[in-house]
């Protein structure tokens, strides 16, 4: 529970001096304008943001297709969709705002959240993007969508899309700016000129598409970055717990438990709280996961939980997933 | 997410699509509030009022074909050429019901002018903005079909000269020699120019318009150098008989965006929507049957005319400088 308090602390901290620092709300920050000279407001921040974050933006060539990502370090560090790389290790070209082609390499990600990341191999100084801090993006806020959809097309430039940050949970951001086959990887941005999520999937209605919100990436930068990928595969063939969980400040809330599995076996129950898996802090769900896919069936991990007031520490001896 | 579905294409890699499910137990932004909803429609006050009273819708047989727009007291109304082929009736915002007279079609702008058959001579016109400052990120929009609301969107890429397609029969054909000396056809696209008039997969072609192809390249330069609705005579010799046949060119994008993922995921597209001397991109959501339409800015200005639905994100306008070109001569000749 200690390890909880800075974290409340700080955020507690952050909530004062926000009040106090902002004198007058920004029409962009999850605020429906009323009238012409509000529109006008988020036109010119449009415009006055976007050719600083087009040229962080690259065309991704992966062999069968085409998708679209950001760049947001200057050695050349890319955030896409797992869709876009497929695997890791994969030798590929990024295309550049003007047209040239450089090498890269797909480094990791997930295909539970679709999160993918790669990294130019040429030895270079790159324009990139900022990326939004943790819990930045609400529902409400003002977002716009650039990229290549269609693929890389010179004269008619990369496509901006305006929208609206419409929904949001710990996997995936939903907007309505629209989307179409390309886009795939390609950044939604803020008002601030932030990337706050990445391109992933459309619905059905042209207003309502599915991003992977920068969350993603922060909680799991490290096995990204080191070229590991979670796959559905993983899922269904590597280690299995048996809850369902729900991100919460004090831990993940266990929501369900599967009948027969480990975690029934060992007691866990509805509303424990998981904390850490083998003294690894549990910070999202896709982080949980990630560890217990990285396991094998019969592996044993160390589990810390709180249920009430109680902590308690246990060894899970960890199944197979149930066949469907 | 057990529902999404991973679409690989050959251009693109398509987005998954996924059903709403996901956010059945989250709080979502109200309807109202997006950036199509009505709040937002409503701040833009006499610019929304002014798209609605200046865009008619155009009907056939009492379906809706096209949107156009009224560019003159007298009621007449400039819309999208090739998409309101048999207009017979125009509806305004207000429900009235008129009948329509061609007056001129502009096929280099695939723009017509109409007139509404009336002794009305005080219609709103559309308010052109001569120095079109529109770029990209620009506020722009127009009426939904219905007249009862608008569509919001941005200038999403850059204005530009969009080439010319050339007409297409709709074949694929083999590069390997044959004894007869022609071109033999080794798919026959469905539905397409060729389909329909008759060839089968495995002719051999001979002659285009009694021209004699040894080869691809000839056939190609021969068809590409015509326009879609253009005819050309083809002999061909099948399995020994030969064979005339006369082939109504499609359009290449019609023919071989059958193919195409992006396009499936789009719904219909307008069939012309190539050869423009200036296009401004936008990315509105609106349906084929809106082209025609005018487009607007954030000061209820005609930035445009819209010319062509494209994929789901796109929308090509005319910028309001090519309409007011070739209209101008003809209204500035009709008596005060």
């Amino acid at each position: 529970m200690n390890l909880y308090f800075p974290i409340a602390l700080l955020s507690f901290v952050n909530f004062i001096f926000l009040h106090a620092d902002i004198v007058s709300k920004k029409t962009w920050d999850s605020k429906t304008p009323v009238n012409s000279a509000e529109l006008f407001e988020i036109q010119n921040r449009l415009q006055e943001l976007l050719p600083q974050v087009k040229k962080g933006l690259v065309s991704i060539e992966a062999g069968d297709g085409v998708g679209s990502g950001i760049i947001i370090s200057e050695d050349g560090l890319v955030l896409t969709a797992a869709h876009v790389i497929g695997k890791t290790g994969k030798k590929m070209h990024v295309r550049l705002p003007n047209g040239k082609r450089v090498p890269a390499i797909s480094l990791g990600g997930s295909e539970i959240s679709d999160a993918g990341m790669l990294k130019i191999t040429k030895k270079g100084k790159w324009p990139f993007a900022k990326i939004a801090t943790k819990d930045e993006s609400r529902i409400g806020d003002w977002c716009f969508a650039i990229g290549h959809p269609g693929g890389f097309d010179k004269e008619r430039g990369i496509i901006v899309r305006l929208g609206r940050v419409i929904g949001k949970t710990e996997e995936t951001l939903q907007s309505d700016s629209r989307l179409l086959g390309g886009d795939s990887g390609g950044p939604l941005f803020n008002f601030n000129g932030e990337v706050i999520a990445i391109h992933s999937r459309i619905s059905n209605e042209p207003d309502q598409n599915f991003h992977v919100p920068i969350e993603c990436f922060h909680i799991n930068w490290d096995f990204y970055q080191k070229g590991e990928l979670l796959t559905f595969d993983d899922l269904e063939n590597r280690g299995f717990l048996g809850v369902a969980c729900e991100t919460t400040d004090n831990g993940l809330k266990v929501l369900n438990v599967v009948d027969g599995s480990s975690a029934q076996k060992i007691g866990l129950i509805k509303n424990d709280l998981l904390h850490s898996l083998n003294g690894e802090n549990l910070d999202s769900r896709e982080e949980l996961t990630i560890l217990i896919s990285s396991k094998k069936p019969k592996d044993s991990i160390i589990l810390e939980y709180q249920r009430d007031d109680v902590q308690l520490s246990v060894k899970v001896v960890l199944g197979t997933r149930p066949q469907k | 997410m057990n529902n999404s579905v991973i679409l690989i294409l050959l251009t693109g890699f398509s987005l998954h699509v996924q059903a709403e499910e996901d956010f059945n137990n989250s709080r979502v932004l109200d309807t109202t509030d997006r950036l199509n909803g009505s709040s937002i429609q409503d701040a833009f006050g006499s610019s929304k009022d002014i798209a609605l009273k200046t865009t008619v819708r155009l009907l056939r047989n009492n379906k809706l074909i096209a949107l156009g727009g009224i560019v003159h007291k007298d009621g007449y109304i400039l819309t999208k050429a090739s998409s309101c082929v048999g207009a017979r009736e125009a509806e305004t915002f207000d429900g009235k019901k008129y009948s329509l007279k061609i007056k001129k079609r502009f096929e280099e702008t695939d723009l017509a002018l109409y007139k509404l058959i009336s002794d009305e001579n005080s219609f709103q016109v559309v308010d052109w903005e001569i120095e079109n400052n529109t770029s990209e990120g620009s506020w722009v929009l127009a009426a939904h079909a219905s007249l009862e609301e608008i569509r919001i969107g941005v200038a999403s890429g850059n204005s530009r000269k969009i080439g010319r397609e050339g007409g297409v029969m709709g074949v694929l054909l083999s590069n390997a020699q044959n004894k007869i000396g022609g071109v033999k056809v080794s798919e026959i696209v469905p539905q397409a120019a060729a389909y329909r008039a008759g060839l089968l997969e495995g002719d051999i072609i001979t002659h285009v318009d009694k021209r004699r192809v040894k080869n691809q390249d000839s056939l190609i330069k021969i068809v590409g150098k015509k326009d879609p609705g253009d005819v050309v005579r083809i002999n061909v010799n099948r399995k020994g008989v030969l064979k005339n046949f006369v082939v109504t060119l499609g359009h290449r994008s019609v023919t071989f965006d059958l193919f195409n993922r992006n396009l499936q995921m789009s719904g219909p597209v307008s069939k012309r929507k190539d050869n423009f001397e200036m296009i401004l991109q936008h990315d509105l959501p609106i349906p084929k049957e809106s082209m025609g339409g005018p487009l607007f800015d954030l000061n209820g200005k005609c930035i445009g005319f819209n010319i062509a639905r494209v994929d789901r994100v796109t929308t090509y306008a005319l910028p309001s400088f090519l309409p007011k070109k070739v209209i101008t001569p003809f209204l500035q000749a009709i008596p005060n």
